[in-house]
């Protein structure tokens, strides 16, 4: 168990910049998540603090040891592969058993290390198994027990469930939770899917294109996201984004305006720019007319998904007078094309809605997040707001 | 592993007639050559598949000819020493291929398949004459290194083919396991490297104690020249007799080690090892 510190640490490959500067510190015991789109540099990220990739550029510190130069065997860290890497001429428990073959334990000490590990993971009647006859899911806890034997410093996990269905991705997320808190160990867990990332982790980072764009609990980058990329990466569905403009203390928007008090003379002027306004689809509540403060649309359902607990009705509407919004690439959002843009609004399971029904939305002020259309920025609208 | 397709009874019979069919198609002539091994001198002529009666004569004579004993010496010396080196060389050169991040990579694949295909006669005249003049003629050194050109090639090109099937996650897995770089190699890429480098060895050996071309050109005593040259030296038991027994009788004795080799390390080439690796 240990403290990771990472300072200002790049990567290049090259000409190209892989991680670029990329400073925090992963606290003892924590469950840390990296997650971003692919090629964002997670798996660069973490091989460089497993010590099979050398640093280009700053420092990882590990109980505030330095250890750039440290060869990986030297490290005690154990990692998980998106391939599992588990080896195929051993059984499973020699695979299981290797890092301790490799520490010369004693026989005793690694045949009760393989039983515990074996215990934990429901491993023990595979154990003299060949990996070529388990299943997808058993390989993955065979890694998962190469990894828990050796009681290490740090566990680090490179996007461990990518190669599982779906039901059974659920299961062995719910395990590692379970895992990890029992074991307390230090874990860096890298994911592109921010679902596993909100469920696991108790902090998260959030890359894009090399660099950490904001680190914080769950809670936190689903509340207060600092840019339109962490605003629209965390969430499913994502976020809603309109394009928006300021007029006269007002934020305009393509269905209405909306009074947003602002106190800062700063966000005010920030407002000059073109903006991009963005809501959770949780945020857009079926309402009376006139029992509503904040804005209202009407909304004519175009796909209605019903997932028992939840609702979730899409609709389009009209962008007049506004330029066609255009967001990140990476973030593979669909808003629909030319004068369409589609909105996602989720509803409680109360009253049926079909298809083609016409709903009344409302939608309050102190939901809205407005960002900065050029640099992606939010913008913060009054002292108060954080 | 793909099984055998289907399992009508038609289908067995069809594959079992065809296999049956192509076996006895390839080892018809091998089973001729021991057959005339076997007959005495006088039965060679008599027009029968079996020998009537069955003598060793004519391996005694072959073992009792010096120059066979020094051209089995030399063939094994060479070939194995030959493959030694190529397939050594051919796995340094694969691995580059495969692992390292190099311009040209394709190159000298392309290259390396250049040489394969290219005729080993047009170089024999000029061999001839280097050789002379550097001394390596009707000397090991001057087989030998013909035999690696025309066969790191193939050793190349079975490697890489080989190698590219490793699933190298493999080795980071072993070094964040603690191993050293060496041990990573040892226990975990070895082990799975070797069916590839033995089917490279044996591919290689197999050309290498073939070969007539080289070796009848390049040698001219029994200080390097090896068997199948040797066997066309042949002069039999005596001056009067015809040596087709004895160079059927020197043709089987060569064949042996051949089989030997296949058979210790077929098992190990045994393909689908690597299988269970990674998500598959
Ligand atoms: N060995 C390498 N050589 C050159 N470029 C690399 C290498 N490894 C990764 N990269 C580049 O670095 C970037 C980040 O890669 P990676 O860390 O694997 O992303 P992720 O794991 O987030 O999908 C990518 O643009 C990738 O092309
Ligand atoms: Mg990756």
């Amino acid at each position: 168990m240990s403290e990771i510190e990472l300072r200002n640490v790049t990567k290049r490959f090259g000409g190209t910049t892989a991680v670029s500067n990329a400073s925090f510190t992963i606290d003892d015991g924590e469950f840390f998540i990296l997650v971003g789109p692919s090629g964002c540099g997670k798996s660069t990220l973490l091989n460089m603090i497993v010590g099979l990739e050398e640093v280009s550029e700053g420092e990882i510190r590990v109980d505030g040891r330095r250890v750039n130069d440290l060869d990986p065997k030297d490290r005690n860290m154990a990692m998980v592969f998106q391939s599992y890497a588990i080896y195929p001429h051993m059984s499973v428990r020699e695979n299981i058993a290797f890092p301790l073959k490799l520490a010369k334990l004693s026989r005793e000490e690694v045949d009760r290390r393989v039983g515990k590990a074996a215990e934990i993971l429901e491993l023990e009647e595979y154990l003299d198994r060949k990996p070529r006859a388990l299943s997808g899911g058993q390989r993955q806890r065979v890694a998962m027990g190469r990894a828990i034997v050796r009681e290490p410093k740090a566990f680090l996990l490179d996007e461990p469930l990518s190669n599982l269905d779906a039901k059974l991705r659920v299961q062995m997320r719910t395990e590692i939770a379970r895992l990890q808190n029992r074991l307390g160990t230090t874990t860096i867990y890298v994911t592109h899917d921010q679902t596993e990332a909100m469920t696991l982790g108790d902090r998260i980072a959030v890359l894009r294109k090399g660099e950490v764009l904001q680190i914080g609990t769950p809670r936190e980058l689903y509340e207060q996201p600092h840019n339109l990329f962490v605003a629209g990466f965390i969430g499913s569905p994502a976020m809603n984004f309109v394009p928006a403009r300021w007029s006269g203390g007002q934020l305009e928007l393509p269905f209405g305006a909306l009074e947003m008090p602002t106190d800062s003379a700063n966000a005010v002027q920030a407002m000059e720019h073109p903006l991009i306004a963005g809501f959770r689809p949780e945020h857009l509540q079926a309402i009376d007319a006139q029992a509503h403060t904040g804005l209202h649309l009407e909304a004519r359902a175009e796909v209605v998904e019903w997932l028992g607990a939840d609702l979730f009705v899409y609709f389009d509407i009209k962008l007049e007078g506004f330029e066609t919004l255009t967001l990140p690439e990476d973030l593979e959002i669909q808003t629909g094309h030319a004068s369409r843009h589609t909105l996602v609004a989720r509803l409680g399971p109360g009253p049926a809605v079909k298809e083609g029904d016409t709903l009344r939305l409302g939608l309050e002020p102190r939901d809205v997040q407005v960002f900065d259309a050029g640099t992606g920025n939010k913008i913060t609208l009054s002292t108060g707001d954080e | 592993m793909t099984g055998r397709p289907g399992n009508g009874t038609m289908e067995r019979l069809f594959w079992g007639v065809g296999s049956a069919l192509v076996v006895i198609y390839a080892l018809i002539p091998v089973a001729w050559i021991v057959s005339l091994s076997l007959k005495r001198s006088g039965d060679l002529g008599d027009n029968r598949f079996f020998p009537q009666n069955v003598t060793l004569e004519h391996y005694q004579v072959v073992f009792s000819d010096p120059q066979f004993s020094a051209a089995l010496w030399n063939s094994v010396g060479i070939a194995g020493i030959s493959t030694l080196a190529a397939v050594l060389a051919g796995m340094f050169a694969a691995y580059a291929i495969v692992r390292l991040e190099f311009s040209g990579r394709r190159l000298i694949l392309a290259a390396a398949l250049c040489v394969a295909m290219f005729p080993p006669v047009s170089i024999v005249g000029p061999l001839f004459d280097m050789w002379r003049i550097l001394g390596l003629y009707d000397t090991w050194a001057g087989l030998i290194l013909p035999y690696m050109t025309f066969t790191l090639p193939l050793a190349v090109w079975t490697l890489s083919a080989f190698f590219r099937d490793i699933p190298w996650d493999l080795d980071k897995a072993a070094r964040v396991d603690g191993a050293t770089p060496f041990k990573a190699f040892v226990y975990v890429i070895a082990p799975l490297a070797a069916p590839g480098v033995f089917t490279a060895a044996i591919l290689v050996f197999i050309f290498t104690w073939n070969d007539f071309l080289f070796a009848i050109s390049l040698t001219s005593t029994n200080n390097a020249r090896t068997v199948p040259a040797a066997i066309a030296f042949f002069t039999g038991g005596s001056r009067f007799e015809q040596p087709t027994s004895s160079i059927a009788a020197a043709s089987v004795v060569v064949t042996v080690p051949i089989i030997i080799v296949v058979l210790i390390f077929q098992r190990r080439i045994v393909a689908g090892l690597t299988s269970g690796a990674v998500k598959g």
